[in-house]
């Protein structure tokens, strides 16, 4: 009787001692992990701040105006409106009637 | 004999006298069952301890995952943590999410001279690596061997460049630096912060407890300003200033509905990146701070309170108007000579002190008082901005309701103007600027009727297209531009000329509202202007030819961004390409 007690308490004194020590080490590794992945989001977050930052930087209208120079325009300037179509059906409409404009024109040069 | 008795007393104390019978106790057996049990209760209870200790353990870390699983972000003092990126102050924004200002993580370089091993050598490689270093204190300050900053603020190619020196001595200090994107745009409105992070002017010194509020942290400040906007108008404004050599500048615009500040912009500017101590007076926020005697361009009040009051009309003719008016010690007089009888639309149009001197006579200046006190134009300007001019208190002596009318004897600041005009375009409710986009607005008063709205604005459209208007040269085809020049000086310094125009377009339903200013300008004749299809230069340094031709400019460019339904420049358009 006092053997079996004692065999049972063993039993579970290292049943616990080896769950304990597996849960504390699993416990570890996921605090690690976490520490590594706050470290990894941090360094992206710091990246994706900087990144951001020169995005906006370069994409100034004076950071522009300088890169348009370069590629030979002379001002910075918004398109006119004249210029801006909504949509492609708009544009193809126009362009259209455009150049039906331009036949009647050389058609009556041609008749002259 | 006595002392014997006692003593046995003392020997016989544990015996009971009147005890009847007795037993041999089992001593051996007793006692050794008694020493097992007590060592087998002995053995149980510190099983049960491990166990409870052991259980506690297992219960501590079970807790310990779930809130590890339940709370990810929690579990960790993330504010502590070194790695964790977290700024202190938030972003400022324009109206489109484009970043104006923000803090980036950087660091300031020092040394601790305690690590130094070679000072000759430390000094030398300093030396060809930093030639802008001054060597010479380096050296004293390491003899002094006290910890020190050699370059606050290093950018990652200098921090690359130290950390290849390989000395132990240096050290990289984290820090927050603010940076502006747009360099000298917005120096004015944004202002800067000191090396601590605390705002020391404009908007940064005004917000700094809500840019420092850790719940918003994530959320950026937006603001009303157009980036696009405020650089066209900022480049125009410069080339303006070089053009006619003016000594300063400014412009604001304004959505005349809300208040909205798109852009507002004062010359000469600074490059907020760089921290500087500037003390020269041409660097003040010009359309907040400054506080001028706008001149003509008062004269739309005057119109506007004689139409409000129903004293005249924008036909009524005004007879006999005399060249010149005598009040006291002064005579007021036209800069030009204009016909005898002009109606009350003439008088703006061509913009006739006299004219308005008796206009203001029939509105009274009880009438004059209370519009001025309503409308709080000689109050200081109500702005999120600590940089704010005080008009000067108005004294209501002799002549004063006469000068006023034309804008002469009262200051106010280009700000407050501005908000003035796109109330007397917008229905008559007054506005309040704001820099601030999604804030609280208050119910606003009405100063004028719709009708006497919609009269002035089309009376300062007549200023622009009539051929005796003063402001010709903004009439941008397709955004109905209408305006009134002014042409004034600083208060207290007569020697400063300011010319002035403030228009509103598209004026058949006024959406913006755009003052133009310039310091000293000077006639440019080199400068060919397009007046009307006919190529001519300036034959007068006013606002008609400089300021408003810089709004045109500006108008020109800044109207597609706007995106005003140009139903004007359409037709003109479908007319040229299809009939």
């Amino acid at each position: 009787m006092f053997r079996t007690k004692i065999i049972i308490s063993i039993t579970i004194f290292i049943t616990f001692l080896i769950l304990t020590s597996v849960i504390k080490n699993k416990t570890r590794i996921i605090e690690k992990k976490i520490l590594n992945l706050n470290k990894v989001i941090s360094i992206k977050e710091k990246n994706f701040n900087e990144a951001e930052f020169d995005f906006y930087y370069l994409t100034s209208p004076a950071e522009l105006e300088k890169k348009l120079r370069l590629i030979g325009f002379n001002d910075y300037q918004p398109i006119k409106y004249s210029n801006i179509y909504l949509n492609i059906s708009d544009l193809t409409k126009i362009k259209n009637k455009i150049s039906n404009l331009n036949n009647l024109n050389d058609k009556k040069t041609e008749n002259k | 004999m006595i002392k014997k008795l006692k003593i046995n007393k003392n020997k016989n104390k544990n015996i009971n006298i009147n005890q009847k019978s007795f037993y041999f106790e089992d001593f051996l057996e007793t006692n050794k069952k008694n020493k097992i049990l007590k060592k087998s209760n002995n053995f149980q209870d510190r099983v049960y301890l491990l166990f409870f200790f052991f259980f506690s353990l297992i219960l501590i870390f079970s807790i310990k995952i779930t809130h590890i699983s339940l709370n990810k972000k929690n579990i960790f003092n993330i504010e502590k943590q070194t790695s964790k990126f977290s700024l202190i102050r938030r972003d400022i924004v324009d109206r489109n999410g484009v970043i104006i200002s923000r803090n980036v993580k950087t660091f300031h370089a020092a040394i601790d001279p305690k690590l130094v091993k070679d000072k000759k050598n430390f000094l030398i490689k300093l030396r060809i690596n930093f030639q802008d270093l001054p060597i010479n204190e380096i050296k004293k300050k390491l003899n002094q061997k006290k910890y020190f900053r050699i370059i606050k603020r290093i950018n990652q190619e200098e921090k690359d460049k130290l950390w290849a020196l390989g000395e132990k001595a240096i050290k990289f200090e984290p820090f927050e630096a603010r940076m502006y994107t747009h360099g000298n745009l917005f120096s004015h409105i944004i202002g800067q912060v000191d090396y601590d992070n605390y705002g020391i002017s404009g908007i940064e010194k005004y917000f700094d407890k809500e840019l420092k509020n850790k719940k918003l942290l994530n959320k950026p400040l937006k603001l009303t300003l157009d980036s696009n906007v405020q650089y066209i108008i900022n480049k125009e404004l410069n080339i303006a200033m070089k053009t006619f050599d003016a000594t300063g500048g400014g412009a604001v615009l304004m959505d005349v509905n809300n208040g909205d500040i798109i852009s507002l912009v004062s010359l000469p500017n600074f490059n907020i990146n760089q921290r500087a101590n500037i003390k020269d007076k041409k660097f003040i926020n010009k359309i907040t701070k400054g506080v001028y005697e706008l001149g003509s361009i008062f004269k739309t009040f005057t119109v506007a309170l004689a139409l409000e009051h129903k004293l005249v009309d924008t036909n009524t003719i005004i007879k006999d108007i005399p060249r010149k008016i005598r009040c006291s010690i002064y005579e007021i007089t036209d800069m030009k000579d204009h016909p005898k009888n002009l109606t009350v639309e003439e008088i703006l149009i061509r913009s006739s002190n006299v004219g308005s001197v008796i206009l203001a006579k029939k509105v009274g200046e009880k009438n004059f008082k209370e519009f001025i006190k309503k409308t709080k134009i000689t109050q200081n300007p109500e702005i999120e901005l600590e940089e704010v001019g005080v008009p000067h208190q108005l004294k209501w002596n002799r002549c004063k309701l006469e000068t006023v009318s034309y804008g002469h004897g009262i200051t106010t600041t280009p700000l407050q103007a501005t908000a003035l005009y796109a109330a007397m375009s917008n229905g008559g409710k007054l506005i309040i600027p704001s820099l601030i986009k999604d804030r609280k607005t208050k119910p606003s008063q009405t100063i004028i009727s719709k009708e006497t709205s919609n009269k002035l604005s089309n009376l300062l459209r007549k200023v622009v297209t009539s051929k005796v208007g003063t402001a010709s040269l903004a009439d941008k085809n397709g955004y109905y531009v209408g305006g009134k020049t002014g042409t004034a000086e600083s208060y207290g310094d007569k020697k400063n000329r300011i010319n002035t125009f403030i228009s509103i377009f598209p004026a058949s339903k006024p959406k913006y509202t755009l003052f133009i200013m310039l310091e000293n300008p000077k006639i440019n004749k080199d400068l060919i202007y397009n007046y009307r299809g006919v190529e001519t230069k300036a034959p007068y340094n006013t606002s008609g030819w400089n300021s408003v031709y810089v709004a045109g400019k500006i108008i020109e460019k800044i109207g597609p961004i706007l995106a005003i339904n140009n139903k004007e420049f359409t037709d003109l358009y479908v007319v040229e390409k299809f009939n």
